[in-house]
């Protein structure tokens, strides 16, 4: 005989397929033969099914960057105050890697420089290596360096591997933002948002940085919230994000981009344009059109005349009946807004 | 790093080398998150649980041993902490405000379908709402996690019987929430051979 109750709590293990085979045979078979079961075990299902509708949710890149900004000197002192053996590399062995790292460094800028152009030539005595210090022992990575962004080029020569970029918003003493990677050795370019040598390399970053979408979506985050503040954005930066918005096979990052270019509606090239205008025609994603048509009726309502192939992509996505509604009513919108050239 | 297990990046951080720190983060902090976030139903409080728990597990690492699975030993931590948030602030939650401020918009959705999904997930966050926190753990790991009732209870710190209780009983609060079905708790005296 058994209860009604015994074999409730038995049907979640069921849907997880945990009952053992014996169990998983009983139950069955007495939800087979009674009726009442046979509806509990329905609702159950139906149940279970319905909680799967709750997604996924992608955790905020800014999570990374704290928890990673608190793995400090001061997180390894805690450490070393518990019974834990921190690794440590002996004098003897740090001041050799140093050493190295430093002939590496010497004999790259120079092999560098004796390859390239004169005007990419990092100059050696405006960097400051800040973090070849004894002072941070516990750093896996001893060898750190920061750059101004006026001791290099603005000109980014090959496509230098770049990886682990992080982003340092602006400082309120001095308004200087700072854009830190690994190459051979971790550096810090820091400078004014305007400085084309920043801009330079923040345009390398959006297009080049790990070509994976969390780590360039995370770069548009922060271009974003940097270059709302600077009044005329540097086109090279909407050049960039029109390249992502072209490139990007990831819908989640064309959709930051198109939307960044909203807010950029100062900086926009004919080029910047254009790609929301192909954005719009052809892009398979509908709220990647529903973004670049926002960011054409934003333009248009600015009063910036459009050209002829902007108009009449409007016009066709206006009455296109297969369009998503919206697309269809923003594209309307944008067309009510156009000044006549 | 991506080629070492679990066991062999906490061996490295057990000996005072944070360098893993970044591959365990991307190895697990999804499942950390979610989890977190179902538990305690508010992102902001998600996203201080995950820092939380990372930081906890380079603090920590001499703690953890080869016996047990890194994932489980990280739920606990994470489940220590929710049930720690709850008890404190007594977190009267937004029931479901908080959900349709952060969940992305989807990019493959009609708007129409997009609302009606909208419409979904926040009943199923009221639902997981009406839950008692031991309720909600346990139904938000076995569910979601697809946990065994075994590591739940090691997590939870209770009995292999006490999780299976509390899933069944977090089952028929949620059946009646998500299917309008509140029949439940009839009897039946069918015989079984």
């Amino acid at each position: 005989m058994f209860d009604c109750d015994a074999m409730r709590e038995n049907m979640p293990l069921l849907l997880t397929e945990s009952l053992d085979p014996v169990q998983r045979e009983q139950t069955h078979q007495h939800i087979e033969t009674c009726p009442i079961c046979v509806a509990e075990w329905s609702a159950y299902k139906e149940t279970w099914l319905i909680l799967d509708k709750l997604p996924e949710v992608a955790v905020p890149p800014r999570v990374k960057q704290r928890f990673l900004a608190e793995i400090s000197p001061a997180m390894a002192q805690a450490m070393a105050q518990t019974n834990v053996v921190p690794f440590r590399r002996g004098r003897t062995m740090r001041w050799l890697a140093q050493a190295a790292a430093v002939v590496i460094v010497g004999s790259s800028a120079f092999y560098a420089g004796h390859r390239i152009a004169p005007r990419t030539q990092l100059i050696p005595t405006q960097a400051q290596v800040t973090a070849i210090q004894p002072a941070t022992p516990y750093y896996s990575i001893a060898e750190s360096r920061v750059l101004p962004a006026a001791s290099i080029s603005p000109q980014i020569e090959g496509r230098p591997d770049i990886q682990n970029v992080q982003f340092s918003d602006a400082s309120p003493l001095n308004q200087q933002i700072g854009v830190s990677f690994d190459i051979t050795s971790h550096v810090t370019v820091t400078g004014r948002p305007t400085d084309k040598s920043m801009v330079r390399l923040l345009r390398y970053v959006l297009e080049n940085e790990d070509r994976e979408s969390p780590s360039r979506s995370r770069a548009i985050d922060w271009v974003r919230a940097t270059y709302a503040n600077v009044g005329n954005p540097d086109p090279e930066i909407t050049e960039a994000l029109a390249n992502v918005l072209r490139n990007d096979q990831h819908q989640g990052v064309r959709i930051k981009a198109a939307d960044t270019l909203q807010s950029m509606q100062s900086a926009m090239t004919d080029g910047t344009r254009d790609a929301l205008v192909e954005a719009l025609k052809n892009d398979p994603n509908p709220a990647v059109r529903l973004k670049a048509v926002e960011a054409l009726a934003k333009l248009a309502r600015s009063g910036v005349a459009l050209d002829p192939d902007m108009v009449d992509t409007l016009r066709r996505k206006a009455s296109q009946n297969d369009e998503n509604v919206y697309v269809r009513v923003k594209a309307a919108e944008a067309l009510s807004s156009i000044q006549p050239r | 790093m991506k080629h070492l297990n679990d066991q062999e990046l906490m061996s490295i951080v057990q000996a005072g080398d944070f360098a893993p720190a970044s591959e365990l983060y991307d190895r697990y902090s999804s499942r950390i998150y979610n989890f977190a976030y179902r538990f305690l139903r508010n992102s902001e409080a998600a996203e201080d649980a995950t820092q939380e728990v990372f930081v906890k597990m380079l603090k920590h690492a001499n703690q953890f041993h080869g016996g047990a699975k890194l994932s489980t030993w990280l739920f606990s931590i994470t489940a220590n902490h929710c049930r720690d948030y709850l008890r404190k602030s007594e977190n009267k939650s937004k029931e479901g405000e908080d959900v349709l401020a952060t969940l992305p918009a989807s990019a493959e959705l009609s708007p129409e379908r997009h609302m009606e999904r909208r419409e979904d997930e926040k009943l199923i966050q009221k639902a997981l709402g009406l839950l008692s926190h031991d309720q909600r753990e346990a139904i938000v790991l076995s569910r979601y996690q697809g946990l065994s009732y075994a590591e739940i209870a090691q997590i939870a710190g209770c009995s292999e019987g006490a999780v299976k209780t509390r899933v069944f009983r977090a089952m028929e609060v949620l059946r009646k929430a998500l299917t309008g079905d509140s029949r439940g708790g009839d009897r039946c005296l069918t015989a079984m051979p």
